[in-house]
């Protein structure tokens, strides 16, 4: 029972990790309905710059927010510079565009920094506090209190600001909201920019448990497309839960299922594939409506 | 009296099929005007260039300034209110949230709140189903919803394009009734685009009947009720 219990929360840790990196992926489709597949290698590239600046002597929680604003800043660079001039091409046409962007940032990543797996301390204490015989590292604590409060924070800035409003507005009603007075193309930036630096925490909180080189995102992505799947793909709220369902499910399966180890990946293709067998809108999603 | 709006000489369309060949037609400060015609004659796409929603060539000026190369939200930014064809409803948000959106720009916080306190005057089921999805909404309500959200947007000028389609008759005529209060306490001027042409000649001074993309006829709302062949050959009634 302790050992579960001590599973489920490094589950929760993990699965705050891919909640975050879903989340990134939910903005970006619903602003462009869309899914960004470079999600991942923006989030590696920031970690690598907040690598960079914890090696030139800035401490962990000061280089955590630069790094959040500066992958905010690159999330709407990369949708100004190459996502909005091909705005109204068709679906296929972004989807390679993004994978492009994805082989893009990794080869820059690679030429900059070297596919040399580096360490990353972690910013949290290695030990491990007792809650009545169940052992929970300060680690998962960490991860689990960091990503909570950032994604705490998108959801206000979603549902109790205007500029969340407007946000929500442009991606489900572009042209209603035009006649409002909504800039709508500077509000998909501004997603691409908080997808972005989103997506940056889940860098970062995720690599000092694997180790920190260009593709360090790639089996992340794969989890966080489930728990997006899994939430709805429409919905936050759906993208968190999902996440820490599949986190949860990760893990344990890991520690009970003999051999799991090499399944893990299998395991998160399947969650996508049952998804969308059995419940295609997932947890929290509407009935399928298209945008036309 | 000094025209709001002024279109003169416009053309647009969609691609290469033109729709508009050479509207001109003017709205004074405060005035409610009509644009009737048939289906396809393009009334909705005068309201949709002059919200810069369709490319167009001529003018179109809006309080003395020409709206040429100004994108829709900053057209609307300048003071017009567009309630499209289908309402413009965003669904996916609550009915609070649609107001919200529609007051968003606003900074005069005191003003916005007495508008807020009109609205619910004049739509009190909107106050009652506030914290409801805008989806729940009947058809009528939606459009209840629609005008109201303009009127929060604090215009000088609202462009309503057919405001009764789909609706009860009783609903309509409350929902004209609404229009004709809000055009008259707050000096709002109306374009009024709409199939009902009774309805809409009792509402407004002066009307243009559009005919495949050309101002055929023109004069006063009332000369064109009491003209016989007008009403006969454009109006249908």
């Amino acid at each position: 029972m302790q050992e579960f219990l001590q599973l489920v929360v490094s589950g929760i840790s993990t699965g705050a990790i891919f909640a975050s990196l879903a989340l990134a992926l939910v903005l970006i489709y619903n602003a462009m309905g869309l899914v960004n597949f470079a999600q991942g290698e923006m989030a590696m590239f920031a970690t690598f710059i907040a690598y960079t600046l914890v090696n030139a002597g800035m401490s962990f929680w000061i280089a955590f927010p630069v790094t959040m604003v500066l992958a905010f800043g690159g999330g709407i660079l990369i949708q100004r510079v190459v996502i909005r001039p091909v705005e109204r091409a068709p679906v296929l046409t972004l989807v390679i565009i993004t994978l492009g962007l994805a082989t893009l940032v990794n080869g820059v990543a690679g030429f900059l920094w070297g596919y040399v797996p580096r360490s990353f301390a972690s910013p949290f204490s290695p030990d491990s506090v007792d809650l009545g015989g169940v052992f929970i590292s300060y680690r998962d604590l960490g991860v689990i209190a960091v990503s909570g409060l950032v994604l705490l924070a998108i959801y206000l800035l979603l549902q109790h600001t205007t500029v969340g409003l407007t946000l929500r507005a442009a991606a489900h009603h572009p042209e209603a909201s035009r006649l409002l007075g909504v800039h709508v193309s500077w509000m998909l930036a501004l997603g691409w920019g908080l997808a972005s630096a989103v997506g940056a925490v889940s860098g970062m909180m995720v690599a000092p448990i694997l180790l920190l080189e260009p593709n360090m995102m790639q089996t992340i992505i794969i989890y966080a497309f489930a728990a997006a799947v899994l939430g709805g793909i429409e919905s936050p709220l759906g993208a968190v839960v999902g996440g820490l369902l599949v986190g949860v499910t990760v893990n344990l399966a890991g520690a009970y299922i003999p051999n799991a180890g090499d399944l893990q990946l299998a395991f998160g293709l399947g969650i996508i594939i049952l998804v969308l067998i059995l419940k295609p809108n997932g947890l929290f999603g509407r009935a399928a409506t298209r945008r036309v | 009296m000094t025209a709001l709006l002024e279109l003169e000489n416009v053309r647009a369309g969609y691609g290469s099929t033109s729709v508009l060949h050479g509207v001109s037609l003017s709205v004074l400060e405060g005035q409610v005007v009509s644009l009737l015609g048939a289906n396809g004659a393009g009334k909705t796409t005068t309201l949709r260039a002059i919200t810069g929603g369709v490319r167009w060539t001529g003018d179109i000026r809006f309080a003395g300034r020409s709206l040429r190369r100004t994108g829709t939200e900053d057209v609307v930014r300048r003071g017009i209110a567009h309630v499209p064809e289908g309402r413009g409803i965003c669904t996916e948000l609550t009915v609070d949230e649609n107001l919200k959106l529609g007051s968003h720009l606003r900074r005069d916080k005191a003003e916005v709140a007495k508008d807020y306190d009109r609205v619910f005057e004049y739509f009190p089921v909107l106050k009652e189903r506030r914290r409801l999805s805008a989806s729940t909404l009947s058809g009528g309500e939606q459009q209840m919803l629609a005008l109201a959200r303009a009127l929060l947007m604090r215009p000088r000028l609202m462009l309503l394009d057919e405001p009764s389609l789909g609706l009860a008759p009783i609903v309509v005529r409350s929902i004209f009734e609404i229009i004709r209060s809000i055009n008259q306490t707050s000096d709002v001027a109306v374009l009024l685009v709409e199939q009902n042409a009774r309805i809409a000649l009792d509402l407004s001074s002066s009307a243009y009947v559009l005919e495949v993309g050309r101002v055929a006829v023109h004069g006063a709302s009332a000369e064109l009720q009491d003209n016989e062949s007008v009403r006969r050959s454009y109006l249908g009634y």
